[in-house]
């Protein structure tokens, strides 16, 4: 066991990302310089849904320092149509016609309709203002219910109506017998907000294309270097060898930066037309109104329950209000609903869903973009206990299911194998006293104080259960390569594009723990699309399992490979050889001791091996997720509602997590908490709102989309369960998205217990301190 | 609808301006002067910047104050409080000389912005630029603060923090002139104060910010002198003297300042933004006033 001890895995390494980051010495694309770089902006739509009727740039075109200006219509001449990346997530749903700058038709405020290129940033948006556009307007189509009326305005021509998509009935379990046996039936419309990323550093991209060589490269803010390459080679119509993208350091994404954008695909073009680097950052302006949101879906759910808090069945209907353009919003209600039942033993589901167009910013990927499964599942357990009297958190102690064997499946089919929620609630309990609590609680009441407890529990996918579907959850298995390079150090190429992460620490501590070598002598490379295995890159949480059993199955193959080739240089046999401590030596004959930099050189000198080991030390390995599969937890809030002014104060946080195998517990916790911190953002703070008459964006510049601070996070208390190992080496489950699953129903639990003397029933997501006092009826709903 | 001409125009980059950087008043007062109504004084830059970035401010001209010693100074001769306009909100948060003579402007301080924006941003760009959620300008009126301003044209004025706020982001001051102190007159012995505010986050603009003083009879105990100014209400900062005259001769007891409360809460039509309704600003209002009165007043008490 001391041999634990010395491992990396485990231990809260130092992050080796924070001595370049801290000291300012990062490298994003904004800092990408490149010689004669031209600087783009973008016309947008200043309403939200019209036609075009007449752009005249003549003015634009003449202005100082102006090189080009593009309008859709020229633009989409050198482009290849297609629908891009939005059939990509759009899982069937119909993909609706439209081009790169809007050319006929604008559909939300800050649609591209113009690019102006030009010597500097400040004189591209100089031109910009000298673009005319005439615009036709049209009624915005604002809400589901909008988009549901016959009579509203199809935002695409091409689609029928504003209603994308209807999903036939999904029935698991005997539904009707649930209901039919269930003693009450608990009902509630529950509606969850659009909000939006906002990740620290916008968008950006820099594109320069060769004319000599005809290939593009482009520098890009990504979360995955390949899907930008297919993306932008497919719309320009390059082989995807001419096209390789770059990825420098990433100051946050949260799920936006996913493949290329239409304005990446523009300066793509503009920079192939004009044979001159084209950059284009995004502003704080564009990023809030434009790039992406999330979030905003609405349910219609019935329980059925039994008197003593048994929870029989659901039926929900669910609404998504997709946004204008193809974004994930037909991609996440079919991950809803075979999420929904959690960590618990419903029996029975019916779901069924609608997705919606409106004029609003496309629907995107958000931190645990399914996210609503558990806020409206864990908001409904509360539900169920107040309508029978009982304890939250004995509802579902009651309907929590155990570990047995075999293990048991989801009603909608997945297997539960390995789940620790019932652990993880009974280590919510033990931590916070409750009786003690509702002691407190009472006590606090008679002086005007109004304090809440609420938990929750839930599970995710991180990658999910193998069953025998190939694995590595939606994206498949995860590819990696390793190269002991001539100064023995291994180096290690991952499709992953850590943006906050950390990969380059906790792929090391893995691979410097399975080779054998200090962590030092590990580097990680990430984000060159020549260099690093295809792959999807880094999303739904996929990263510790798959990359991370990658990391250790590539390790293992290098060190198998490095033995064979020492067995040769030794002529002793493979098992006989020793690494430890960055040298190979026989087995007991310490003087045979060679370096991994020597054994690198002599591998590629010529003729010392047979061909096929002789060259460069390198191997690839792929892993499928192997056993793992689920990492989940419970967390509980206590808040204190102050009922005269709506404020809520976080008074303690504390978090049961079950990841699995710590890589480095600190990086764990830092993702516990920064995800935690921007479920508390959610609920008390940030809103994307829309003027519903106009379609103006009204949440544009953040004095108007408030972002959690320091000073809103409480400290955040973290107990580990470290699950029973299913597989025999990787044991290492995706921790990034958790925290902001599971923090906005725990916060809305703990807000409603505060509001009970009210009678209060919290329906929203949302609750910021005007809807507080909203729903103690302190003042009209306005 | 203030925010759809912003959202029309979506860039971050500013204008096209002109920049002076006077070392003088003199000189600060000649260039604005020459400029007309098209320059804009630039006093910590922590509204105006944000501003030009979103090309909602055109100035042609910056007239950068920064280099002018003569604002920068703090003053306490004869007992009366006088800030230059370019003293940084930070060195006047940490002046012990406010915290004794306007003990309301020292706890206003740090409720504004974080100490970043505190460190750049100045007692008089706040002032000029006359935001109606802001903290100072309740301040000013709750002190009864005389604003002195300076052109070239007409020399020197003093302009009663009542008359200096005339509208939503405009102030008594013509574009040719500049403020250069807050003269604070000394208050009464025995005065109490408080501030307060609701903010979405701590450092953000107030939802509705309220700031009271409270002096009591010493031989009565009961309420000389009440005066409450409310920040986010209005066009402008609102001075609230039907409340104020409500409570004079009042005993300081709870029900006077809840009574207070509910009459300023029927004096106000506060406005409605993504941040809370009319209904909340104006209940939100009422707590405010009814919390910063009564502590006003027991700190007048403990000082009596």
């Amino acid at each position: 066991m001391q041999h634990i001890a010395e491992r990396y895995t485990g231990a809260s390494v130092r992050r080796s990302e924070d001595p370049r980051i801290l000291t300012g010495s990062g490298r994003y694309v904004d800092d990408v310089r490149l010689p004669g770089m031209l600087h783009a902006a973008f016309v947008r739509s200043p309403v939200a849904h019209a036609r075009i009727t007449r752009i005249d740039v003549r003015a634009a075109a003449e202005a100082p320092g102006v090189v080009l200006v593009l309008t859709g219509e020229e633009l989409e001449r050198s482009l290849v149509p297609g629908p891009g990346i939005a059939a990509m997530f759009s899982r069937g749903a119909p993909v609706p016609a439209f081009t790169t700058l809007a050319s006929d038709k604008v559909r939300v405020v800050g649609d591209p309709v113009v690019l102006v290129v030009a010597e500097s940033r400040y004189l591209a948006e100089d031109a910009c203002e000298l673009v005319e556009v005439d615009y036709e307007e049209l009624p915005a189509v604002m809400t589901p219910q909008a988009a549901r009326d016959p009579a509203s305005p199809a935002i695409f021509e091409d689609l029928a109506g504003n209603v994308l998509m209807h999903s036939p009935v999904a029935v698991f379990g005997d539904v009707d017998g649930a209901f039919a046996r269930a003693d009450r039936v608990v009902r509630a419309d529950l509606r969850q907000h659009r909000h939006q990323n906002a990740p620290m550093e916008c968008r950006g991209v820099v594109c320069s294309f060769d004319p000599e060589s005809g290939e593009l490269t482009v520098h890009s803010a990504t979360q995955g270097v390949h899907i930008v390459r297919t993306t932008l080679s497919t719309a320009l119509g390059l082989p995807p060898e001419k096209v390789r993208v770059l990825a420098g350091d990433i100051g946050g994404s949260f799920g936006l930066k996913l493949g290329a954008y239409r304005e990446d695909v523009a300066c793509a073009a503009a920079s192939r037309q004009l044979g001159r680097p084209v950059r284009w950052m995004e502003d704080r302006l564009e990023n809030l109104t434009f790039s992406g949101q999330a979030r905003e879906e609405s349910f219609e759910v019935e329980a059925a329950i039994t008197n003593e808090g048994e929870i029989l069945g659901l039926r929900v209907k669910m609404t998504i209000d997709t946004g204008a353009y193809p974004g994930m919003g037909t991609m996440l209600p079919e991950l809803v609903k075979t999420m929904i039942p959690g960590p618990y033993k419903i029996g029975a589901l019916s779901f069924e869903w609608t997705a919606v167009v409106t004029n609003k910013a496309s629907y995107v990927a958000y931190r645990g973009p399914w996210a609503s499964e558990t806020w409206v599942r864990e908001r409904m357990v509360d539900l169920v206990a107040m309508e029978l009297g009982m304890e939250p958190i004995q509802v579902r102690l009651r309907n929590v299911a155990t570990r047995e064997t075999p293990p048991r499946r989801m009603v909608t089919g997945r297997s539960l194998a390995g789940v620790t929620a019932k652990e993880s609630l009974e280590a919510i309990a033990s931590t916070v006293d409750l009786p003690s609590f509702r002691r407190l609680q009472a006590g606090a009441r008679e002086h005007g104080r109004y304090l809440g407890f609420g938990v929750a529990t839930y599970i995710e996918p991180a990658p999910g259960p193998l069953e025998g579907k190939g694995g590595g959850g939606i994206m498949g298995p995860e590819q990696i390569r390793l190269r002991l390079a001539e100064d023995g150090t291994v180096t290690l190429f991952t499709s992953q594009m850590p943006h906050g992460q950390s990969h380059q620490t906790t792929f090391a501590q893995i691979a410097a723990d399975e080779f054998g070598v200090p962590i030092e002598q590990v580097r990680v490379v990430v984000g060159d699309s020549d260099l690093v295995p295809m792959g999807f890159g880094t999303g739904g949480s996929r990263a510790a399992t798959m990359a991370g059993g990658a990391s250790l199955h590539g390790a293992r193959a290098l060190k198998a490979r490095v033995k064979e080739i020492a067995s040769h240089l030794f002529e002793a046999g493979a098992e006989d050889i020793e690494l430890s401590g960055g040298s190979v030596a026989v087995r007991g004959v310490p003087a045979s001791a060679m370096s991994l930099a020597e054994l690198a050189r002599a591998a590629r000198a010529p003729g010392r091996l047979p061909p096929s080991l002789a060259g460069d030390v390198e191997v690839t390995a792929a892993f499928d997720g192997g056993e793992g599969g689920w990492s989940g937890g419970s967390h509980a809030a206590i808040v204190e509602v102050d009922v005269e002014t709506g404020q809520v104060r976080v008074e303690r946080y504390v978090v049961a997590e079950d990841c699995g195998t710590l890589i480095n517990p600190a990086i764990v916790e830092g993702q516990v908490r920064g995800g935690v911190a921007q479920g508390i953002g959610a609920v008390l703070l940030e809103r994307s709102v829309y003027d519903e008459e106009t379609g103006q964006y009204l949440s544009s510049t953040f004095m108007d989309y408030v972002l959690a601070t320091a000073c809103e996070i409480p400290r955040i208390e973290i107990e580990h369960l470290e699950t029973v190992p299913l597989d025999a080496d990787v044991n290492f489950r995706g921790v990034g998205e958790g925290g902001m699953i599971i923090a906005p129903p725990t916060l809305c639990n703990a807000i409603e217990d505060a509001l009970s003397p009210f009678s209060a029933r919290v329906l929203e997501q949302h609750l910021p301190p005007a809807r507080i006092l909203e729903l103690i009826g302190a003042i009209p709903a306005g | 609808m203030k925010d759809a001409a912003r959202v029309g125009s979506l860039t971050v980059k500013p204008p096209p301006f002109d920049y002076s950087a006077p070392d003088t008043l003199e000189e600060a007062l000649f260039v604005l002067g020459e400029a007309g109504d098209e320059a804009r004084p630039l006093a910590g830059g922590q509204s105006l910047v944000p501003l030009l970035s979103l090309r909602l401010a055109r100035p042609s001209r910056l007239v950068d104050l920064a280099g002018i010693t003569a604002l920068k100074a703090l003053d306490t001769a004869g007992g009366h409080l006088a800030v230059g306009a370019m003293v940084r909100e930070r060195e006047a948060e940490r002046d012990e000389r406010v915290r004794s003579l306007a003990p309301v402007l020292a706890d206003a301080l740090p409720l504004i912005g974080h100490p970043a924006i505190r460190s750049r941003g100045t007692i008089g760009g706040s002032l000029s630029h006359a935001d109606p959620a802001a903290e100072l300008p309740a301040v000013a009126l709750v002190l009864e603060a005389e604003l002195v301003a300076e052109s070239r044209a007409r020399g020197r004025r003093s302009i009663p923090a009542a008359d200096f706020f005339t509208g939503f982001f405009t102030t008594a001051l013509a574009p040719d002139e500049l403020l250069t102190t807050l003269r604070v007159p000394s208050s009464a012995p025995g005065t109490g104060w408080a501030v307060d505010e609701v903010a979405r986050r701590h450092g953000d603009f107030a939802i509705v910010g309220a700031a009271a003083m409270v002096r009591l009879d010493t031989s009565t105990g009961r309420i000389e002198e009440a005066r409450l100014a409310l920040a986010g209400v209005g066009d402008t900062p609102v001075r609230l003297p039907e409340t104020e005259q409500m409570l004079a001769g009042a005993e300081p007891a709870d029900g006077a300042f809840a009574d207070a409360a509910e009459n300023t809460m029927t004096r106000l039509s506060p406005p409605a933004d993504v941040h809370g309704s009319a209904a909340y600003r104006r209940h939100v209002a009422g707590v405010l006033a009814r919390r910063t009165l009564k502590l006003a007043a027991q700190r007048a008490r403990e000082a009596a």
